[in-house]
């Protein structure tokens, strides 16, 4: 049987040593946003993901979503969790008061998102995407759908979905088919098969409202003539009731390698009833905005299964007696040694430890950013914020759903043999873990958006937001004895990471194929120097807190110990990959179509 | 005959323009209008010239080149002062385009003037047999027709059109005037309506926009076809119109419908559409009127750039076309006439029906068709003239065109049977003429253009930033390539090249000159790749290329042989700062030189303070004592001031008084040449300078200066950071007053100054901002 503790002393020391958790409360409207009120919060949330969801995320793995007459069953206990979890107001958690929500910062329900991600990716599914449909809403549409739907959004019991996806257009949703004709009462018509459409149907909720994106009559082609509209599955009656059935039904759902409790659905629109949600033809626009809040999410994803995945190998090869050290028995008194004193072990469970924190923090800073980028009241800094998870944004959901997976890998290999079967529980966490490298743009597309997008708008200028951070920072860490161990090595992977840019950049800019040649090796060198970023700070902070006698002393050497394994063995992989960058697009192109 | 002194009457646009132009010239010059009526007793009588000579001063492009040139304009009324023609050798007639008043007007200079000086109009419709008809023989001997373009300093076109009775010593001596004092491009015309640029011109005019009213095309639409692709300004037809002003159009259509032949293709081209007539009554005549095709929108305190809808006549906002055609073509201008949507017909229709006419007009307006693309480049600004449109096309194709288009193939084009009309034979360009044979494309004496060279061979060595091109008599000629000549690392290396193969001096190479044939000189350094590299924290990289530059620049300072810098339009920033290290400067009249780093936040790095110091501390003008000439130096420099002629760059001493100035941008390489030559026989490189500053107690005073500045309001808190860095270079830094300072301290003061301040966020905002909307921002 898996196990999970939420990671709450480590979630606590990156909010204080890193993010500065205290700046919060100066945002407005977050006044009350206090460190005691964050961290009293996320220990309920830890309660709740502990208790509640992850005892039912291996049987529901093992009985999935049915799909019967049209109505999809979610797993045993789901219905019952769901309604715990909104009923305790967690669904609301960072929404805004006027419709219901707590208000709290995004960066609190980024943190709890990890948790819930570790405990049930599946079940996580839902409230995600509620929350995405709520967000989506709350920036385009206009005050009288914001007033009818936010408050059930928000409350959770109405669910949310996002269909994007069709039989023929996934990436590129440019093409998509589904027609929206407007009515004399103001309202649309919407008509098309939608597919991949995760929570499309279940039966958490007494209603589910679907964001479709869809063309309207006179549409432009392209990305450029697509409209975003509001399609509940029941219209809302006078009293905001669930009303008729709306034209729009779940035609089938899909058997899948993972997140199998997570229902994923063909969605069969027949001129259902729906609402424009912001401008017409500005439908990508407004998809964006969620999509790049559902790709952070997406990488939170990626950290709660790198998390979960790790605590299981380390208890596993904690207690799993088998064979002797190599350099003699450590446990003579015990049968055999466990697996823990084997230095390729301690090799596969620090590397899955050290990507996991170093991408907490990462994550929590750019959660910390993003409400910056929405509440500072200087818009000099919420520009800058903004600047920088737009920048981030490809790298944590690429590189953390990369490390999520890898993680995954690596607790099965702990577990040897075991790992491979189904009871252990591990093996699922490589199947669920699978899907987060491919939705919400597959980890090519965000490497393409790193370097096609991020890396040369405005000659650069998205890239200052992290090149200047750091450069300064090792500018002076560069000077202290100290710290050299740290700093030296992260000083030469920036240096790398610098030059391939200016590389990338003069390149790309005279042949396009050398911008996508080099882009998965760009992102994961830049996503490397990033995590070094975030140890060389954490090391500072634990050594800071070592020095003054405060907190707890083997976390805080574990920290230390855990920032030098990172950078000697971990981060120097940042010089095969500028050599693969500097390789360029040659040995990619160079096979003819035909020989493959 | 010497043009020493010259008087122009009518003191309109034209003519005070004309009287202003030839002043810059350094030519004293009368200018006289009539008295006005019903003047009282006491008043100006020459109130007309002396009040155009005032909106001169203030016009804006100015037409003076400095201000001081005003001193040379003298001006009259045609009751009282005629006698002071009598002294002038070149007299310009620029009075209203009325045959009778300027009959009468010549009646009466003709006995006053002096004898063999010569008499120009610069009427634009009236021929000149019409103009001398009635007047005395010796009048008619002495008279032709100068035709400038407004405004006269700007526009480099001047057409020359000859009676059969003009003296040709006299025609001669004044074209020689026009082209080498005036600097124009001197373009013999026939005496036919409209001369060759308005001939064409106007007929281009109409057909562009007879097709956007029969294709249908918007204006932005239409000015993006017939603009920038076809290497004609970005205004395009609407856009010229509304620059020129709408209501001018009736009045050339009406003189050339009433000169221009039986059968002429104009008269068949002229259209009057309601929608421009209706414009024109309602006072929308482009941008001195209430609104063109184009206006900005002001209601509601915003600016909102709109258009007339050419079919509903209501203003709409205006669009930035992006036609398929112009996508799918890309540079390829037979592609963007083939493409079948109705952009492509535009183009189409347009190009075969413009250049058609063209053709068909030599040997009626012009002797060869070197004369008519000449017209159209320097007084329309195209980039290619009619001729050479119909080489990019293919002569054969282009008559192909006129097939398809229903549009008679001019003869000259079957002559051509699809040969080009300019090619190169032997290293020179050649010109097909009439009798369909080839010719040289003459060269007056003093005229080296490093296009010929270059059409000539190959460089002797070439980077993606520079070439250098051997121009004759062992001189090299260092060319930027780079994008708008920006400079960069490639630069540098370059002249790294150049240096090495010039060596001593005493081999092959004896001397180096700058220049190139660009609109713009250089603007400076490659500030987006600077930003890129700012942006990802490229510190010692950019701390590389400040002293690459300074290395550079004071190398070819020292080196052993002479370098001449020969700039014409823009030399900003680095760009300016080469030209400071240059042994001498050769400088077209129109160049525009400026140390505008503050406008990015930061202070000049590649020499420019420690030069431009260095010159001022030279000045025996100024009082005694270090801070006079730093002062000076701050002045410039913190505000960033640009020279907007070269006569006023030597003021602000980016020029040296002894630098040369050459009025037409034809001759600027070879009088470039000849003083490179001049000085490398003998040439000894100058010594180091060594500077006496103040230090600490200099930089003081300074810092209060800017804080005074700053709190009158008209220094912003950047501001304020980089004056600061600039005035503890300029000071010396910690400089003692007793201990003389040398150029390598100040050039180390510029690089730690320069470097503290790319650190500053606020510079990267100006610099982001600059490359953004080419404006800098005042943070």
């Amino acid at each position: 049987m898996p196990i999970y503790k939420a990671p709450l002393q480590d979630v606590r020391f990156v909010l204080e040593s890193i993010v500065g958790v205290e700046r919060l409360s100066a945002l407005p409207g977050y006044e009350d946003a206090t460190p005691d009120l964050i961290f009293q919060v996320l220990e309920e949330g830890a309660k709740l993901c502990e208790e509640v969801l992850f005892p039912l995320n291996q049987p529901g793995d093992a009985e999935g979503c049915r799909f019967e007459n049209g109505v999809v069953r979610t797993p045993a206990g789901f219905k019952e969790a769901y309604d715990t979890y909104v009923g305790a107001g967690w669904q609301g958690l960072s929404c805004d008061p006027a419709y219901g929500g707590q208000g709290l910062p995004k960066l609190v329900n980024t943190m709890l998102e990890e948790f819930v991600c570790s405990a049930n990716l599946s079940f996580g599914m839902y409230p995600g995407l509620s929350l995405g449909a709520y967000n989506a809403l709350a920036l385009h549409a206009g005050d009288d759908l914001k007033d009818r739907f936010l408050p059930r959004l928000v409350d959770g019991t109405w669910a949310g979905t996002m269909c994007l996806t069709e039989p023929h257009a996934g990436t590129d949703l440019g093409i998509i088919r589904t027609r929206a004709v407007p009515k004399d009462d103001g309202s649309y018509a919407i008509t098309g098969t939608k597919i991949f459409i995760s929570a499309g149907e279940h039966d958490l909720t007494e209603n589910i409202l679907h964001l479709v994106l869809a063309r309207l009559p006179d549409a432009p082609a392209g990305t450029r003539g697509i409209s975003l509209f509001l399609v509940p599955k029941f219209l809302p009656d006078a009293d905001g009731k669930p009303g008729p059935r709306n034209g729009v039904a779940c035609g089938s759902i899909e058997h899948k390698m993972g997140i199998r409790a997570s229902s994923t659905c063909v969605m069969n629109f027949d001129e259902a009833t729906g609402w424009l949600v912001g401008e017409p033809n500005k439908g990508m626009r407004a998809m964006f905005v969620m999509m790049n809040a559902a790709r952070l999410a997406v990488g939170i994803q990626g950290l709660g299964i790198a998390e979960v995945a790790y605590q299981n190998a380390a208890a596993y090869a904690k207690e799993r007696l088998q064979g002797r050290s190599l350099k003699g028995p450590r446990h003579p008194d015990k049968p055999a040694d466990p697996i823990i004193v084997h230095p390729d072990v301690r090799r596969n469970l620090l590397t899955a430890r050290a990507y996991t924190e170093g991408a907490r923090a990462l994550g929590a800073l750019v959660g910390y950013h993003l409400d910056v980028a929405e509440r500072h009241p200087d818009p000099r800094q919420r520009r800058e914020s903004d600047e920088f998870v737009q920048l981030m944004t490809p790298i944590v959901k690429a590189l953390f759903t990369d490390i999520g997976f890898d993680a995954a890998n690596i607790a099965v290999q702990v577990h040897g043999g075991h790992g491979f079967i189904w009871e252990t529980g591990v093996e699922q966490y490589v199947r669920d873990a699978r899907i987060t490298q491919i939705y919400e743009g597959t980890n090519g597309i965000q490497a393409l958006d790193l370097v096609g997008r991020k890396l040369g708008q405005d000659m650069g200028r998205l890239l200052r937001r992290f090149f200047h951070p750091v450069s300064a920072e090792l500018a002076t860490d560069m000077e202290n004895d100290d710290l050299a161990e740290f700093a030296l090595p992260l000083a030469k992977a920036f240096a790398k990471l610098q030059q391939a840019t200016g590389l990338i950049a003069q390149k790309g800019l005279k042949d396009p194929e050398e911008a996508g040649a080099a882009a998965t090796d760009y992102l994961r060198l830049f996503g490397l120097v990033a995590l070094g970023w975030m140890w060389l700070r954490m090391v500072k902070a634990a050594r800071a807190r070592l020095a003054s006698g405060e907190g707890d002393a083997a976390f805080l050497e574990a920290k230390v110990k855990t920032a030098r394994f990172y950078m000697a063995k971990l981060l120097p992989q940042t010089g095969a990959l500028f050599i693969t960058i500097a390789a360029g697009a040659g040995p990619l192109m160079e096979l003819e179509d035909t020989a493959f | 005959m010497q043009i020493q002194r010259a008087a122009v009457i009518g003191a309109g646009v034209m003519g005070s323009g004309i009287a202003a132009h030839i002043a810059n010239a350094g030519v004293p010059v009368v200018l006289l209008d009539i008295v006005p009526k019903g003047m009282p007793a006491g008043a100006d009588r020459s109130a007309v010239a002396r009040g155009a000579v005032q909106k001169l001063l203030k016009a804006d492009p100015a037409p003076f080149m400095h201000p001081k040139n005003a001193r040379l304009v003298t001006p009259g009324n045609l009751e009282d002062d005629l006698g002071l023609l009598a002294d002038c050798d070149w007299i310009v007639e620029a009075v209203i385009e009325d045959p009778a008043i300027k009959a009468d007007l010549y009646r009466r200079i003709d006995p006053v003037r002096k004898a063999g000086s010569v008499v120009s109009s610069n009427t634009s419709t009236i021929p000149l047999a019409a103009l001398v008809e009635g007047q005395s023989e010796a009048f008619r001997r002495d008279f032709l027709i100068t035709h400038f373009f407004n405004p006269p300093r700007y526009m480099r076109l001047l057409e020359l059109v000859t009676g059969p009775d003009t003296r040709s010593d006299a025609a001669d001596a004044l074209a020689d005037f026009c082209d080498r004092r005036l600097g124009k491009g001197v373009v013999r015309c026939k005496d036919r309506p409209g001369f060759i640029a308005n001939r064409i011109g106007a007929f281009w005019i109409q057909a562009a926009i007879n097709a956007a009213f029969d294709l249908g095309l918007s204006v932005e639409e239409a000015d993006a076809i017939a603009g920038r692709p076809m290497g004609i300004p970005k205004t395009g037809i609407f856009g010229l119109m509304d620059l020129v002003g709408i209501d001018l159009m009736p009045h050339i259509a009406r003189s050339l419908l009433a000169t221009l032949p039986e059968g002429d293709a104009y008269r068949a081209a002229y259209r009057e559409h309601p929608l421009i007539a209706r414009m024109i009554a309602e006072g929308l005549t482009g941008r001195k009127g209430k609104g063109g095709f184009y206006r900005l929108n002001r209601d509601g305190g915003g600016k909102v750039k709109e258009a007339i809808d050419l079919k509903t006549g209501a203003y709409r906002p205006a669009e930035r076309p992006k036609p398929e055609s112009l996508a799918a073509a890309g540079r390829d201008l037979r592609a963007l006439a083939d493409h079948p949507d109705r952009t492509g017909a535009y183009a189409r229709t347009v190009l075969a029906g413009t250049l058609a006419y063209a053709a068909s007009l030599v040997p009626e307006i012009a002797d060869d068709i070197v004369s008519v693309d000449e017209a159209m480049r320097l007084g329309y600004n195209w980039k290619q003239g009619p001729f050479e449109l119909i080489d990019r096309l293919g002569s054969d194709w282009f008559a192909d065109l006129c097939r398809r288009e229903g549009i008679p193939v001019p003869a000259l084009v079957e002559r051509a049977a699809g040969r080009p009309f300019y090619r190169v034979e032997g290293g020179r360009l050649e010109h097909l003429t009439v009798d369909g044979a080839y010719t040289p494309v003459p060269r007056p004496d003093g005229v080296l253009l490093l296009s010929d060279v270059k059409r000539a061979g190959k460089p002797v060595w070439k980077n993606g930033s520079a070439s250098l091109w051997n121009i004759g008599d062992g001189v090299m000629c260092l060319e930027f390539t780079s994008k708008m000549n920006t400079l960069d690392a490639d630069t540098m290396a370059a002249y790294g090249k150049a240096m090495a193969l010039i060596g001593d001096g005493r081999g092959a190479w004896k001397a180096l000159v700058v220049h190139n044939e660009a609109d713009n000189f250089s603007v400076g350094a490659n500030l987006g790749l600077a930003l890129f590299a700012l942006n990802i924290a490229l510190w010692p990289q950019i701390e590389e290329m400040v002293e690459a530059g300074q290395r550079t620049y004071r190398a070819l300072k020292y080196a052993p042989f002479p370098v001449v810098g020969a700039p014409s339009g823009m030399a900003l920033g680095g760009g300016c700062e080469i030209l400071l290290h240059c042994d001498h400067v050769q400088a077209h009249a129109e160049t525009y030189v400026g140390l505008v780093e503050v406008g990015v936040g930061v202070i000049p790095g590649w020499g420019g303070c420690t030069e431009l110091l260095a010159r001022h501390a030279a000045d025996p003008k100024l009082p005694k004592g270090p801070m006079p000439a730093i002062a000076k130096a701050f002045e410039t420099i913190s505000l960033a001031k640009v020279a907007k002629s070269a006569a006023e760059a030597k003021d602000l001493k980016y020029l040296r008084a002894t630098d040369g100035i050459t009025m037409n941008r034809a001759r600027l390489l070879a009088d470039a040449k000849a003083k490179a030559l001049e000085l490398a026989d003998g040439y000894t490189p100058p010594q180091p300078a060594t500077y006496t500053l103040p230090g600490p107690g200099g930089r003081t005073a300074l810092d209060l200066f800017v804080e005074g500045v700053r709190l009158q309001g008209k220094a912003t808190p950047h501001d304020v950071v980089v004056c600061r860095k600039l005035a503890e270079v300029l000071t010396g830094g910690d400089a003692d007053i007793t201990q003389p300072v040398d150029e390598d301290a100040i050039l180390a003061l510029e690089r730690k100054a320069f470097m503290d301040l790319v650190h500053e966020p606020d510079t990267v905002d100006r610099i982001e901002h600059m490359l953004t909307t080419g404006k800098p921002l005042r943070n």
